[in-house]
This record gives structure tokens, C-alpha cells and sequence, in this order.
């Protein structure tokens, strides 16, 4: 129950609106004007207030300073007759004041009572707050990583992403291109998915009749990302003889097109990405040393799903909010559902976990909002994790890697892109891996 | 229109506001009524002050009207 004192001029409005808070079975207490209210403030202890905007001795605003001094300032909602003051009074008091516009309905007194009517405003409205356009997370890791990105694109330096498969590493290169404020586009390109043939012409542009095939000539991402961002994905798996070629581009900002002789100048920032660690790129010496300090001038590693489980219930529920949006359902999590979430460790991370969302979406019923989940959350790498003894101290990480892959592929009957999903993985890394593993067709 | 006009007019406006807001307060109450959660004889009260109200907001209207027109030049 609360104590509610209601402050309006007009005593056929105040009658039913005490009958109507009475009946919500809270205690209510009236005043016509300023000098009334003043006087049950200093006698009394309210809950709440509801407080006419205009009133015979003044505004309402007048009791704010009052209210404020209280030891225990109520909540106050502000009653306005006319819209327009809507508006006025958000300047005034801020917007942690709630408002209801004449004529009221019953049942918005009894949303300002119980406080339900900021949850009731945020269904309607995007009530998860996506970072840059992109991020989503009020973990306090990505909070640091939100610093990062905002310190990061107010310069043009190159930024390294690092961080386990499915952590966002695409997307971060996204909101860092959005932070930026630069003219110029957002490119993207998968430094694993080219030949070695095609890598140099993908990056740098061709001239007419460079190689066979090289039927017109074409622009090179470096090029296409003038004045902006130039987002190089799986950095690592980047051929190592074309590596020269690549420095050669960073350390002198210009590039030159296959079978080209003119130079033309680069103006871009480059975000590269991998989902190697530091010590891994370090001894396998996948990627030359030069190179990395050429784009690792301000690295960047993003913590695996598990280090920020905070965020887990925010992304599921954005994630299901989208497929309600996408396929007209109404879905909802309940908490329960949301713990069982937030206790696993998400192996393949944010990716991952949109896959089980999506998963759960289609096995429910489409009439109802209730979910569905699986009684187990299966991956191919927790179960390695938990029975297997595959992770034997001295084992490399590879061999692990491999391992598992051909398991998951063994269970789906080879199919990739299923298997790729299992895993949590894009199929281009599945087929990266593949391909390193000699275990694909030229034309896979 | 003129500013002092605009301004006769909104004082006429919210003058109507004011029944209406007790219309539809009144309304409330005969619905908590017809639900039982308040007594029948509160309904009977409610829809006669409601009565009261739409004759109010026609007054309201029906003076604007007059001092609007009053105010025009001849
Ligand atoms: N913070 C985030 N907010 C919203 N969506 C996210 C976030 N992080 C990841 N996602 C989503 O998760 C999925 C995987 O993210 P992304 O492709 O960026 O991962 P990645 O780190 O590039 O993985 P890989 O190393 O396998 O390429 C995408 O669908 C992406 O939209
Ligand atoms: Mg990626």
C-alpha cells in the first residue's frame, strides 16, 4: 500500500480519482492548491505524488525544491490538461519524471502507481540499447571495450581485433566504423575465403588483362575504402607470400593494381581480425611480425561470451525480439529460462547462442509466447570438453581443433553447413580449416 | 488570427477541457460500478455528473463563440 497524495483544483476530478486510488488499495490523501500540499508535506509522509501542473497559486513545479529536501522524496507524477506541456516539462524536471495528460484513464494511475509504466513504454520502443548501432552488452567488459572503441575513432590508427569465434569481432569493426565519423564507406573482406591468386587482386585491384580472367579492370578494397574503413577478416589466414605485398601497402599508404604501374594513394583506416590469441600468433608465425605491428597499432580483445555473462539474458532477448519482429510472434523468455542461459558457458559465444535462440524459436509454438528450450544445450565443444579426454596437457590446440571439427561432421553426415553451425563457427572458417587440413576440392 | 484572439481562444479551449476531463473520470467510475467494485448508486451519480459535464463543455464552447465573434471588427 501507498501513501499518495493527489494535488489538483478540481474537486470533481480529486473525488474520483481518490475513489479509484482507493480502490487500488492505496491510502490517499487530497489538496486544491500549493499552500495545501505544503502544509500535508510537512505533516506527513508520502509514497507518492500526483501533482497538477497548473495550479490556483502557482505551478506545481514550485514544490519541486520541497520535495527534494524531504528525507524521503516521494516519486512525483506530473498531471498536465494540455500535451503541449508535455514537452515543457521534460526541460524543466528532467525525464525520471513520469507525466499523465488529462483525461486519464483508470488504468494510468494505476500504471504510475505501480511503477509498471516505464516497462509498458519500453515494449513499444527499442528498450535494448545497441552501442555505436551495433553492440549490445552493459557487461562492465564491454563497457571498457565501448572506451576503447570511442578513444580508438577519434584517431585513424589500425585496429587488431582478437577475440575466440562468434564474439562479435565483425561487429565491433562495424561500430568502430560507425564511431568514426569518417566520409568514406565500410568495406568488408575475408582475407581466408581468396586464392592465392585472387587475394592480390581482391586487395589491391587489377589492371585489364593482369592474369587470365582479368577481363576488365577493378578496384582493390584499399581503394573502394577511401576515406574509411577497410575491415580485413581472418588477418591469419592471409597466404604468407602475399604478406609483402600487403606491408608494402601499409608502410607506404599507397597501392598499385595488379599489372598497374600507377600509384594511388590509401586513405583508409584498417580493422583486421582474427580469432587466433597473441601467443599463438606469436609462435605459429602465421602472420609476419612487421605486419602485425603495422595493424595491431591499437589492438583489441574481445572476452568470450562466458567472461560476461551479464549479458547473456540482454542479447537473448534481443535476439528473440528480432525473430517476433521478423515472423509476427510474441515470444517471451521467463526468468528461469534466462538463468539456464546465463549458467552455460557458450563456447562458440554470442554466435553461438544466436543460433540456440533461433533453434528455440522454431521448435515453439508460434501461438503462444512460451519458449521452448532443448533439456540440454548440446555443443560438439562442450561435450569435448566434459568427456572426452582430448584435452590432455600437451595436446596443441590444432590437433583439438581438428579433432573436433571432423567429430562434428562425422555426426551431421559431412554436411558443412550444418556442421559449421554446430561448431559455432562461420562456413568460410569451417572451410578455411578444411582446406589447411588438405581435405578440400579446388572447386569446394 | 490575431494574438489576442489566439488567446481568448485558448483560455475557451481549456475552460472545455475541464468537463471533458471529468467525463471521462466519471466513466471510470461507472465501469468500476457496473464491475462491482464500487456501489450502483455511485454509477446513477457519476452518469448524472456526466450529464452536467457535456452541458458544461457545450456552454464553454457556445460562449467562445459568442466572445470570438464579438471580437471581430465590424
Ligand atoms: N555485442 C553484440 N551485440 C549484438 N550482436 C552480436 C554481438 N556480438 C556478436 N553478435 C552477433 O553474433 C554473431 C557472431 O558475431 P561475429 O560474426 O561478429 O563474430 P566473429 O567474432 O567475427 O566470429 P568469427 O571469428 O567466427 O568470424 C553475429 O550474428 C553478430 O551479429
Ligand atoms: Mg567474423
Amino acid at each position: 500500500m501507498l501513501t499518495v497524495l493527489l494535488v489538483d483544483d478540481d474537486p470533481e476530478f480529486t473525488d474520483v480519482a481518490c475513489t479509484i486510488i482507493e480502490f487500488l488499495g492505496h491510502e490517499v490523501l487530497t489538496a486544491a492548491n500549493l499552500a495545501e500540499a505544503r502544509d500535508w508535506l510537512n505533516k506527513e509522509t508520502f509514497d507518492h505524488v500526483l501533482l497538477d501542473f497548473m495550479l490556483p497559486d502557482g505551478s506545481g513545479a514550485h514544490l519541486f525544491d520541497e520535495l527534494d529536501a524531504l528525507p524521503k522524496r516521494p516519486r512525483v507524477t506530473l498531471i498536465t490538461g494540455h500535451p503541449s506541456v508535455k514537452g515543457i516539462i521534460k526541460g524543466l524536471c528532467g525525464p525520471n519524471i513520469d507525466y499523465l495528460v488529462k483525461p486519464i484513464q483508470r488504468e494510468e494511475i494505476e500504471a504510475v502507481l505501480s511503477g509498471k509504466k516505464e516497462q509498458k513504454k519500453d515494449k513499444s520502443g527499442p528498450k535494448i540499447k545497441r552501442h555505436f548501432g551495433h553492440l549490445i552488452g552493459e557487461s562492465t567488459p564491454m563497457k571498457e571495450l565501448y572506451k576503447l572503441i570511442e578513444r580508438v575513432s577519434r584517431t585513424s590508427a589500425n585496429v587488431m581485433l582478437l577475440g575466440e569465434s562468434g564474439v562479435g569481432k565483425e561487429v565491433v569493426a562495424a561500430a568502430i566504423h560507425a564511431a568514426s565519423d569518417v566520409e568514406g564507406p565500410y568495406i568488408a573482406t575475408n582475407c581466408g575465403a581468396f586464392s592465392k591468386e585472387l587475394i592480390g587482386s581482391e586487395l589491391f585491384g587489377h589492371e585489364k588483362g593482369a592474369f587470365t580472367g582479368a577481363v576488365g579492370r577493378k578496384a582493390g578494397v584499399f581503394e573502394q575504402s577511401e576515406n574509411g574503413t577497410l575491415f580485413l577478416d581472418e588477418i591469419t589466414e592471409m597466404p604468407i607470400d602475399m604478406q609483402p605485398n600487403l606491408l608494402r601497402v601499409l608502410e607506404n599508404k599507397v597501392v598499385i593494381r595488379v599489372g598497374g604501374t600507377k600509384t594511388i594513394p590509401v586513405s583508409c583506416r584498417v580493422v583486421s581480425a582474427t580469432n587466433r590469441s597473441m601467443e599463438e600468433i606469436a609462435e605459429s608465425k602465421v602472420l609476419r611480425e612487421d605486419i602485425y605491428f603495422r595493424l595491431a597499432v591499437f589492438p583489441i580483445t574481445i572476452p568470450p561470451l562466458r567472461d560476461r555473462k551479464e549479458d547473456i539474458p540482454l542479447l537473448a532477448m534481443y535476439f528473440i525480439e528480432e525473430l517476433n519482429k521478423e515472423n509476427g510472434t510474441q515470444f517471451e523468455w521467463d526468468q528461469t529460462q534466462l538463468d539456464t542461459l546465463k549458467a552455460y558457458d557458450w563456447p562458440g559465444n554470442v554466435r553461438e547462442l544466436r543460433h540456440f535462440v533461433h533453434r528455440a524459436a522454431i521448435m515453439s509454438d508460434p501461438d503462444t509466447s512460451d519458449l521452448e528450450l532443448p533439456k540440454t544445450i548440446e555443443s560438439p565443444f562442450a561435450k569435448k570438453q566434459s568427456t572426452t579426454p582430448a584435452l590432455q596437457a600437451g595436446r596443441t590446440i590444432e590437433d583439438v581443433e581438428k579433432e573436433l571439427i571432423y567429430a562434428t561432421l562425422e555426426k551431421v553426415n559431412g554436411n558443412k553447413t550444418l556442421a559449421a553451425e554446430m561448431l559455432g563457427i562461420s562456413t568460410k572458417t569451417l572451410y578455411n580449416r578444411l582446406h589447411a587440413y588438405g581435405d578440400l576440392n579446388k572447386e569446394e | 488570427m490575431t494574438e489576442s484572439e489566439l488567446t481568448l481562444l485558448s483560455k475557451h479551449v481549456h475552460d472545455a477541457r475541464k468537463p471533458l476531463n471529468r467525463i471521462s473520470m466519471q466513466a471510470e467510475l461507472v465501469k468500476m460500478a457496473l464491475n462491482g467494485d464500487v456501489p450502483t448508486e455511485r454509477a446513477v451519480e457519476a452518469l448524472d455528473k456526466i450529464i452536467a459535464s457535456t452541458k458544461a463543455c457545450s456552454d464553454s464552447l457556445t460562449t467562445m463563440m459568442t466572445e470570438l465573434s464579438d471580437s471581430q471588427p465590424e
